[in-house]
């Protein structure tokens, strides 16, 4: 395998008696795009702020780029934190160039780099406004670019679409996966499986500040898989849980998602459904990351 | 700390600052204010008219009575006759002339009882003329405010008259030596204190001395303000999540500090180069209303330079404290009760002031001036004053910077914490908890 672009390595992290982040290992291969996934209150926003030299953890260590962190190393990563906001007075031109020096950049070149990224965002013509002119979307789109404005080789984004309408969420993950298509590293958190689901390629679940599932998306998906099955049927398809051989039944409309007991027969299964139900679909279905992430968390209790 | 990092900081700092409008109105009504300041007075006394109540006494006997007659009308206190509604001028004069006492000691008493009588507001001032002074050219002049110039200024003319006057009759009119006799009178203007009385260091000495040490307390406060509002902005509109992933909280406060203090030091320069420009002595002089003997203050460069010196120690010495409370709470009304600690070791130099102005070497007033926490504003106003021996100056701005260094590691220590820290008011004792995190 490819040397990681980010290792972390048993790092944990300790308020008082309560446990932010505990014992977390996990590595993230370069060009992909890596979803830290879980609750809210799991542990994502510490560990990132700790990968980003923002806190420092009680034990264990960071790497970057194959060696132990040094301070230089973070000037190739564009990180966007979770809890983010601008200098309400400057003017978006001014406050990119200022973000964009900070990580190095000529001044000119940061103006430059900033009117790229102005266009591109679609708002070459608010270059001149001041911030706090903007729509909170707006300053989104802003603190992307500012995020990406260096050019950097990992990009962290602490829940990035939290807060977007559907629209600049679109714009987001456009972004991203051109990001991803220039062989930069992404690394984002969230706690919505539908979009880690779309756009990862690796996977960290962590809850209560501990990993409970990584790796590959589509290979955990396969292993996992064999085990949930679609059910579309009349009737109240959420007693199908009684059904000897069912571990769980999540109900839809109509239909309903059933996770099976790892040693059950799904013929078995299906012979007991049609007894109570009329069914008219039982087919074996790939797990969604949502269902993986319930078991997991289930198991992992 | 990255230097690079901290000057985009302070760049940032210092250019959005500077270019508000605020910034500029500040800078020119400032000085705008202290030339009204200087200025007035002295327009509204060339018009205002004041009665005074003088005494002279004259032991030649041979000039009071003129120059009761020129300024008022004769006057007898023997006879009790007083001459009352003179005008010289546009000065209203009332004078009362006493005969000197027989002996030296009683002359001694007379003069005490003179004094007196100009602090129970009897009589506004009292002039001796002995031969000796006037053969040099000098009369006392005694008064409990020695800055009324018109005053002084009518009262010399009219003595050097009357003198003038009486050395030509003397000399027998010859025109001759007119040229040579029409010398004028110095008025030596003593002080009438509690204490007797003393030299005096000069009324426009004290008021520029008032002006700066005013200034200073003004900027420090108004400018640690700015670097805890700022401070608190950055923390309330969580731009400061975005900056702290490229610089480390050291630097972040440091390039507040730098940026904002540039800025202090940029209004500064416009402020005492007014100052200097209105002040010196050709820009005095083209100021013809001004009346005679009033002496405009006058800052000297090496005063502007321990100005600027004594601001920056100030300016650190506060903000940083400012800077920390900005870190630690969440909103403007949380900060503001702590912020009132600075404000309280600010005003104590204030509450000192009159003191210091008095007697500014005193062991006291040089004690509280090494102080590290009043030496800005306190050996500023010495300095002002009376310049004390380079040794305490040297070892007050030492001590101070060292006390500085401690500030702001101290304060350093509070703010990284601090600034990532959201929600409920931090007490005291969480707060010194942050200052002990390793």
């Amino acid at each position: 395998m490819e040397q990681p672009s980010l290792e972390i390595k048993s790092v944990r992290k300790t308020y008082g008696d309560f446990v932010a982040v505990d014992d977390v290992t996990t590595a993230v291969p370069p060009g992909t795009v890596f979803g830290l996934l879980g609750p809210n209150g799991a542990g994502k926003t510490t560990t990132i702020r700790m990968v980003m030299d923002i806190i420092a953890p009680d034990s264990g260590e960071i790497l970057l780029f194959g060696r132990p962190r040094r301070r230089e190393d973070l000037e190739r990563i564009g990180y966007l934190p979770e809890e983010r906001g601008l200098y309400r007075k400057m003017t978006v031109t001014e406050h990119l160039a200022f973000l964009g020096e900070l990580h190095g950049l000529r001044h000119r070149d940061a103006v430059e780099r900033a009117e790229r990224w102005l266009e591109r965002l679609e708002l070459a013509d608010r270059a001149k406004s001041k911030v706090e002119e903007l729509s909170k979307g707006m300053q989104q789109k802003i603190q992307l670019a500012g995020t990406v404005l260096h050019d950097p080789a990992v990009v962290i984004l602490d829940e990035p679409f939290s807060g977007l309408d559907p629209i600049n969420q679109g714009l987001f993950k456009d972004v991203l996966a051109e990001f991803k298509r220039e062989g930069r590293t992404i690394l984002f958190s969230t706690h919505v499986m539908e979009q880690a689901e779309k756009l990862c390629d690796h996977i960290c679940l962590i809850s209560h500040g501990r990993v409970v599932l990584q790796g590959d998306l589509a290979a955990l998906k396969r292993e996992r898989g064999g085990n949930s099955y679609r059910l579309v049927a009349e009737g109240d398809l959420a007693t199908a849980e009684e059904v000897p051989g069912v571990a769980a039944a999540v109900p839809g409309i109509g239909e309903a998602r059933l996770i099976l007991e790892p040693d059950a027969v799904g013929s078995e299964v299906l012979r007991e459904l049609t007894r109570r139900f009329a069914v008219s679909e039982f087919r074996s279905q790939e797990p969604d990351l949502e269902e993986i992430f319930i078991k997991a968390v289930r198991d992992a209790a | 700390m990255r230097l690079d990092k901290v000057r985009v900081l302070i760049k940032r700092e210092y250019v959005s600052r500077v270019k508000t409008k605020g910034f500029w109105i500040s800078t020119i009504l400032v000085p705008g204010l202290f030339a009204a300041l200087a200025l007035l007075p002295a327009l509204v006394m060339s018009k205002t008219t004041t009665g005074q109540h003088l005494v002279v006494v004259d032991e030649t006997n041979s000039v009071a009575g003129a120059l009761a007659e020129r300024l008022g009308g004769p006057s007898d206190e023997s006879a009790g006759g007083e001459s009352t509604g003179g005008d010289m001028g546009r000065v209203h004069f009332q004078v009362t002339i006493e005969d000197p006492a027989g002996s030296a000691a009683e002359r001694e008493r007379q003069r005490e009882r003179l004094g007196r009588r100009v602090l129970d507001e009897d009589i506004d001032a009292w002039v001796w003329i002995t031969p000796e002074g006037l053969a040099d050219d000098r009369v006392e002049y005694h008064a409990e405010s020695v800055s009324n110039f018109l005053t002084q200024e009518v009262l010399e003319k009219a003595l050097s008259q009357v003198v003038q006057r009486q050395r030509l009759t003397q000399a027998g009119f010859d025109p001759d030596r007119v040229s040579e006799l029409t010398r004028s009178v110095d008025l030596q203007t003593v002080k009438v204190t509690e204490a007797g009385a003393r030299a005096e260091a000069g009324f426009a000495g004290v008021a520029l001395a008032y002006v700066l040490f005013f200034l200073l307390y003004m900027i420090i406060i108004i400018y640690g303000q700015q670097v805890m509002n700022g401070v608190l902005e950055e923390k309330s509109s969580r731009a400061v999540e975005i900056v702290i992933s490229s610089v480390r909280p050291f630097e972040l406060m440091m390039g507040k500090l730098i940026g904002v203090g540039l800025v202090g030091l940029t209004q500064l320069a416009v402020w005492l180069g007014t100052m200097a420009a209105l002040t010196a002595p050709a820009v005095v002089a083209s100021l013809s209303y001004m009346p005679e003997g009033v002496s405009m203050p006058r800052l000297e460069p090496s005063l502007a330079l321990h100005f600027a010196v004594c601001f920056l120690l100030g300016y650190f010495l506060y903000a940083s404290f400012y800077a920390a409370i900005g870190s630690a709470f969440n909103n403007i009304q949380e900060a503001q009760q702590f912020a009132s600690v600075a404000v309280i070791f600010l005003v104590a130099p204030l509450v000192l002031f009159p003191a210091v102005v008095n007697d500014p070497n005193a062991t006291w007033a040089t004690v509280a001036s090494l102080v590290p926490l009043f030496t800005p504003l306190l050996m500023m106003l010495r300095i002002a004053i009376q310049t004390p021996p380079l040794w305490q100056i040297v070892l007050g701005y030492s001590l101070t910077a060292v006390f500085v260094c401690f500030m702001v590691w101290l304060t350093s220590r509070i703010y990284r914490v601090g600034i990532l820290m959201v929600g409920k008011k931090p007490t005291l004792k969480e707060i010194w908890r942050w200052v002990r995190y390793a």
